[in-house]
């Protein structure tokens, strides 16, 4: 990184950027982080859709780098989405291109970034990603970039910080969706089955079905039984309540009986696919809708009751932050310029309550906070009479 | 133009895989020789570990058996934070970082005693390829097959298919590819005087919506199909688009791809391959995310329909097999 610090009359000039995949309170954090530094008195920049606007100048008429001063910043509403806007995937280490020749490839673009990033006086970059970015920006610190991550997460997964920001709202969203399923499938006598963000963690399934008090809530961290959801169901849906409500995280996951391989592959499917005969085509991939329209058909086909399958998946991420995840942004903002203050490089800021830490990426990534399955959550949930897909 | 005779010198290749036994791509029964390495990025590719030009990891978690059984990969020689558990699952299987797989290759791979980890794709000589496809040569033979070779994108690799298709020829193998054509018109003309059926995908006619599900335009590869059509008349052509729904399993592209290919004779046969979502598991053993996820495969009574089409364009009955795979 580079040694030669300031730009213009600034003492130091700090970049900030914004992962793929939207997360209400993005713009808090950009607000949090800015006047932190613009208190200091250091110029803060933000890069535009990622990693873009540094890549490729050339797209963006009046600059790919927006330099976020007090003047833009006190204007700028924390409620609003994106001001840096956002690219479908940042990963310059995989940088989809078309060559000179019209073929599509991947190229490794991360040392031409940190030239980039020297070129522009830039002398520490916040970053603002979930769990994959952080893995991606842990690559660029062992490269030698000056980085600081903010953890940004629907699923609340990321490890080494109890909450990331984003998180509630979606809960929040998802709160209140599940009422008005609820209302449906009680005005209608079904049994709403709703699937919610959360392919490795059940935060928000076991959270939002607490809420709402659902019957049953399917997170991945608690193999179902289908047969067993079934039988509960049939005792709670009854003449004098005639209707259920399911919630479902999208990476739930049926117990499965002897789990018998794929069947030997048509020559049609040896033809199209190399490598399907092989070992490595009996995966199951998930696709949005699949959790939910697995345990809505396997109700509805054990019980005498009709299903409703429904799937909310992404659109819970949108919207304005809640209070909670707008305070936790724009303090995750401040804690990342505090860590470039103190040099806390290549860490991740983390909330544990009531304090703002600073945690080594190394220790951030390849971990995932799951729901503990003897944890409170997961004994509030019980003791309410949710079922939660198997009896222990 | 005639078919030359020059020998290339002995290039490899890195073949993915070599299927023998298979019935649909080209005469008889066939030996479908795959290479890694495309210049599409289509995005219902249902054979994602042939994208990349390198061998490249692939992890079935089916087969670990876990921490405490095993571990191995969670120490060295395999690279720090590349392999993981989930502390507090309710299983010890092993997760991979991606990301951080990048390092790891044949000799570490060959390391998990479960053989969860493989690499896709081997580094092979022409003469290594051809002892694997002549072990079928009496098949050929009573069938009229022989070999196929595919990818990825096969001719992108001019020098080793050219090598290995005359190779076959020599031996009196019956020779197919199987392209998509986005390539330098210079490696296609390299390639084909050593090909007797060129299987050529139409994926869409229209260059915008092209480049927005494959990455490019189709300009180029128009352009090669046409320059082959006139340049190679010995070659038997077959058009083939696979068939994916809200995309271009409709009747205005079927009848886009037939008023390009009927004005040449030689483009024998035109065939419909229903998108189907074998290759999806794969995606997940490379740590990929498969972009098409919510397509739905078409059904039955619209590849009847699009198919009929094609039949009668190319003056067949109703009774008559068509080229629907």
């Amino acid at each position: 990184m580079t040694q030669e610090i300031g730009h213009g009359s600034f003492l130091r000039r700090i970049a900030i950027m914004v992962g793929a995949g939207h997360v209400s309170g993005i713009n808090a954090v950009v607000i949090g982080a800015a006047k932190a530094a613009n208190k200091l008195g250091w110029e803060m920049v933000g890069i535009r859709d990622g990693f873009d606007g540094l890549l490729y100048p050339e797209r963006y008429p009046d600059g790919g780098l927006l330099t976020l001063d007090t003047k833009l910043i006190e204007s700028l509403d924390p409620n609003a989405a994106g001001l840096l806007g956002q690219a479908p995937r940042v990963d310059p280490f995989h940088v989809r291109t078309v060559n000179e020749d019209d073929m599509v490839e991947e190229v490794d673009m991360s040392d031409e970034l940190i030239n980039k990033l020297q070129a522009e006086n830039i002398d520490a970059l916040i970053a603002v990603v979930g769990g994959r970015g952080l893995t991606i920006m842990y690559k660029l610190h062992r490269k030698g970039l000056n980085v600081v991550c903010v953890p940004r997460s629907i699923e609340n997964e990321i490890a080494g910080t109890m909450v990331s920001f984003g998180f509630n709202t979606a809960l929040s969203t998802t709160i209140e969706l599940l009422d008005r399923v609820r209302q449906a499938a009680q005005a209608a006598h079904k049994i709403g089955v709703v699937e919610v963000l959360g392919e490795q963690a059940g935060w928000i399934a076991l959270q939002a079905g607490i809420a709402v008090g659902a019957d049953a809530v399917l997170i991945p961290e608690i193999p179902y039984d289908l047969q067993a959801v079934a039988s509960r169901l049939q005792d709670k849906v009854t003449v004098t309540r005639p209707y259920g409500l399911v919630v479902v995280a999208e990476g739930a996951k049926q117990i499965v009986g002897d789990g018998k391989p794929e069947g030997k592959a048509s020559s049609l499917k040896a033809s199209l696919s190399p490598l399907a005969t092989g070992d490595a085509s009996g995966h199951v991939i998930r696709r949005s809708g699949k959790a939910a329209e697995t345990v809505a058909n396997g109700l509805q086909l054990q019980l005498a009751e009709e299903t409703l399958p429904m799937v909310m998946g992404p659109w819970v991420r949108g919207g304005a932050p809640t209070a909670v995840d707008r305070q936790l942004a724009m303090a995750y903002g401040v804690g990342a310029m505090q860590a470039v203050k103190e040099g806390s490089y290549g860490s991740m800021v983390a909330f544990i309550p009531p304090n703002v830490k600073f945690v080594p990426l190394a220790e951030a990534i390849n971990k995932i906070r799951i729901v503990p399955v003897d944890g409170g959550f997961v004994k509030i949930a019980r003791s309410l009479g949710i079922f939660l897909g198997s009896e222990s | 133009m005639s078919k030359k005779n020059v020998k290339p010198s002995a290039p490899t290749g890195i073949v993915l895989n070599i299927q023998r036994y298979c019935t649909h791509d080209g005469p008889g029964t066939r030996t479908n020789v795959f290479l890694k390495g495309c210049s599409l990025r289509c995005k219902w590719c249902g054979n994602p570990e042939s994208i990349a030009f390198k061998p490249e990891l692939s992890y079935d978690p089916r087969k670990c058996t876990g921490k405490e059984a095993c571990g191995i990969c969670l120490k060295a020689p395999f690279p720090e934070g590349t392999f993981y558990v989930v502390e507090g699952a309710a299983d010890d299987t092993v997760h991979v970082n991606w990301d951080l797989a990048g390092d790891c290759d044949e000799a570490l791979a060959s390391l998990c005693p479960e053989g969860a980890l493989e690499m896709f794709g081997n580094e092979m000589t022409v003469d290594e390829v051809l002892e694997e496809v002549e072990k079928d040569e009496s098949f050929y033979r009573s069938t009229g097959g022989g070999l196929t070779l595919s990818g990825g994108e096969c001719l992108l690799k001019p020098d080793f298919s050219a090598a290995l298709l005359m190779g076959a020829h020599e031996r009196g193998i019956n020779t197919a590819i199987e392209t998509a054509c986005n390539v330098p018109w210079k490696y296609v003309e390299q390639v084909l005087p050593h090909v007797d059926t060129m299987l050529h995908d139409l994926k869409l006619m229209d260059p915008e919506r092209h480049k927005k599900w494959t990455g490019v335009s189709n300009k180029r590869i128009l352009e090669n199909y046409k320059k082959a059509y006139e340049a190679f008349p010995d070659i038997d052509f077959i058009a083939r688009t696979p068939l994916i729904p809200g995309i271009n399993a409709d009747e205005e592209h079927i009848r886009a791809v037939l008023e390009f290919i009927r004005p040449h004779k030689n483009v024998i046969d035109y065939e419909l391959l229903p998108y189907h979502r074998f290759g999806l598991g794969k995606y997940l053993s490379l740590g990929v995310k498969y972009e098409l996820e919510d397509y739905k495969t078409p059904s039955d009574d619209v590849v009847k329909h699009l198919q009929a089409i094609i039949d009668e364009a190319f003056g067949r009955t109703g009774e008559e097999p068509g080229g629907t795979k």
